[in-house]
């Protein structure tokens, strides 16, 4: 045990020396900024341009356009009606309760960016630290030190896999405060305390008009915060798995990289284009936006849940996990 | 301890890449207090050799033990008592020598770390000791990888050509520093080399490895029947004078 944390202490202080962890926390940071201020020009223009609007005419006239073009226009893909039908079900529900469903906080907008973030950001984030964990050791030769030290082979990956975990964590909290942090600037910091809607869900099968508001509940903003961040960090730790086993399989820290970005960024698109093919609900990729199916947006394909979709990373992650450590202990080290 | 006493023993070590046999009988003995010179032409199998003693590869034959270990059993143990260089000494670039160094001494435990300095001293690098190691020169990070090699106090040394790529002193230094860890340390040293006249300076015995076997083994005295051959005479006697 006490050697153990020895090679975590030796994996953490790897990776911050290697000052890859630091580029990502600049990343985020950056990309933040430049979020948060296109919000608030947005934010700004609409107040220049209505100012006598208030907020109920704009969203009454949002959900009517929604309506209008799903009913109108001829052609739209399924998965989109799928979506219109659901915001002007939401939008609808708010104006009943007299609740403003656009009031942007900066709480508001960490909530959201747990489902933003964990689609493609957080993911990319991770492969940039996670793909050279075990790569740069072979593609710098100090992988012929590491394993022959009296420790067994399964404890050094094991040491990497803790070193991941704990980072992984790291992008997390890193990522939800920046983005508090970044959006209390422009939107305010206040407002954990305000009620939120959530719990929306199409009703009926394919096709049907349906939206269903059995499971409409009030929640605080901080639990369901708490919650969709949660499931992020989730979702992120099936994400490093994978990245794990792409390092351990490559030798080259680029290419286990573009390897999981391209997965990723195929991943993404495949959801959105082949909603016919309902194989590609198995796999990771689609399951990722685990925030995003707790509350209750529609899924790409029929028949997902949240359940489902928590079970199908869980089986990933343990896959690859159970993967990496078969290669990385019987392979031998050549060159 | 006796001068005899056997601290690794490789025995009929092979490895076969799919049809390719790299190694096909390799076996010796190592002894408590001598350098033991492991010679054969570019592409005799010595590297593969090497890296089937610190269980980098996996022998499809025979086996290795070390001060009473087994390798493939009881790598833990086994390994304790082995310290290597596999070709050259890679260190991490981005941290500095000390930094590597408690890097390997977390690895072992056992108060490693407390060494640290003394090994230091010993391969004559306390002064550059806190520069990043991207900075040093290939000989200091020789010697920074033989301290590492030191830190678990081994009962073996295995060093991968270790003059390859040092200057003229660089290389006597290295010679001196092999000699005293076999002479005042009780080491054995293990050394491999395809430069004759490098390791004639160095060992107490040699084994001859070609084509995957060992061929001759024994003292330099044995290997050139009492000095009537040189030993370059003997090795390409046996290797066929192949060269690569």
């Amino acid at each position: 045990m006490r050697v153990m944390l020895g090679l975590i202490e030796n994996e953490v202080l790897k990776i911050l020396r290697r000052k890859r962890f630091r580029v990502i926390l600049v990343v985020l940071a950056a990309l933040l900024c430049v979020v948060v201020f296109a919000q608030n020009r947005q934010q700004q223009n609409q107040r220049r341009d209505h100012p006598e609007r208030n907020w109920r005419a704009q969203v009454e006239k949002r959900a009517g356009d929604l309506e209008r073009q799903m009913n109108q226009r001829r052609g739209i893909p399924e998965q989109w009606k799928r979506w219109m039908r659901y915001e002007a079900g939401r939008l609808r529900y708010h104006l009943s309760k007299n609740l403003d469903p656009n009031q942007l906080t900066g709480p508001m907008f960490t909530r959201a960016f747990a489902g933003v973030g964990s689609v493609l950001l957080i993911p990319l984030l991770i492969a940039v630290f996670g793909a050279d964990l075990v790569s740069s050791e072979f593609a710098e030769g100090t992988i012929t030190l590491l394993l022959t030290r009296p420790v067994a082979r399964w404890k050094v990956l094991m040491s990497k896999v803790v070193a991941m975990g704990l980072f992984t964590t790291l992008t997390l909290l890193a990522a939800f405060f920046l983005a508090w942090g970044i959006s209390g600037v422009a939107f305010g910091w206040s407002g954990w305390g305000a009620p939120i809607l959530t719990g929306f869900r199409l009703g009926g099968a394919s096709g049907a008009v349906g939206f269903d508001l059995s499971g409409v509940r009030t929640v605080l903003l901080w639990r369901d915060t708490f919650a969709a961040w949660g499931l992020a960090w989730f979702s992120a730790l099936s994400v490093g798995s994978i990245t794990l086993l792409l390092s351990v399989v490559f030798r080259s820290a680029a290419a286990a990289m573009g390897t999981m970005m391209a997965t990723l960024v195929g991943g993404t698109i495949l959801s959105r284009v082949a909603s016919d093919w309902d194989g590609a609900k198995w796999f990771f990729v689609t399951n990722l936006p685990l925030p995003d199916y707790y509350a209750g947006l529609p899924t790409p394909f029929e028949g997902m849940t949240l359940t489902f979709s928590a079970l199908v990373l869980l089986a990933w992650a343990l896959a690859a996990l159970t993967a990496a450590f078969l290669l990385f202990t019987r392979r031998d080290v050549t060159a | 301890m006796s001068a005899s006493e056997v601290v690794l023993s490789a025995e009929g070590l092979a490895k076969r890449y799919g049809e390719r046999e790299v190694v096909s009988d390799v076996s010796f003995a190592l002894h408590r207090g001598e350098v033991f010179g492991f010679l054969g032409p570019n592409g005799a199998g010595k590297t593969t050799t090497i890296r089937m003693l610190v269980g980098l590869v996996r022998p499809t034959r025979g086996r290795v033990v070390i001060d009473g270990h087994e390798l493939a059993t009881e790598f833990e143990a086994a390994m304790r008592k082995v310290g290597c260089i596999v070709e050259t000494p890679d260190l991490y670039k981005f941290l500095t020598g000390r930094e590597n160094l408690e890097h390997f001494a977390r690895m072992i435990g056992d108060g490693a770390s407390a060494r640290i300095d003394e090994l230091a001293r010993l391969v004559h690098m306390d002064e550059r000791l806190d520069g990043l190691v991207r900075t040093y020169s290939l000989g200091m990070r020789q010697r920074i990888g033989i301290a590492q090699a030191l830190l678990s106090d081994p009962a073996v040394l295995i060093l991968d050509e270790p003059t390859n790529g040092l200057d003229p002193a660089g290389i006597r230094e290295m010679r001196e520093l092999v000699r005293r860890l076999a002479g005042d340390h009780g080491l054995a040293v293990f050394v491999s080399s395809h430069l004759l006249s490098e390791v004639e300076k160095m060992v107490d015995r040699i084994a001859i490895v070609h084509r995957g076997r060992t061929l001759a083994a024994g003292t330099l005295l044995e290997v050139t029947e009492n000095g009537a051959k040189s030993l370059e005479d003997v090795f390409l006697e046996k290797t066929g004078g192949e060269t690569v």
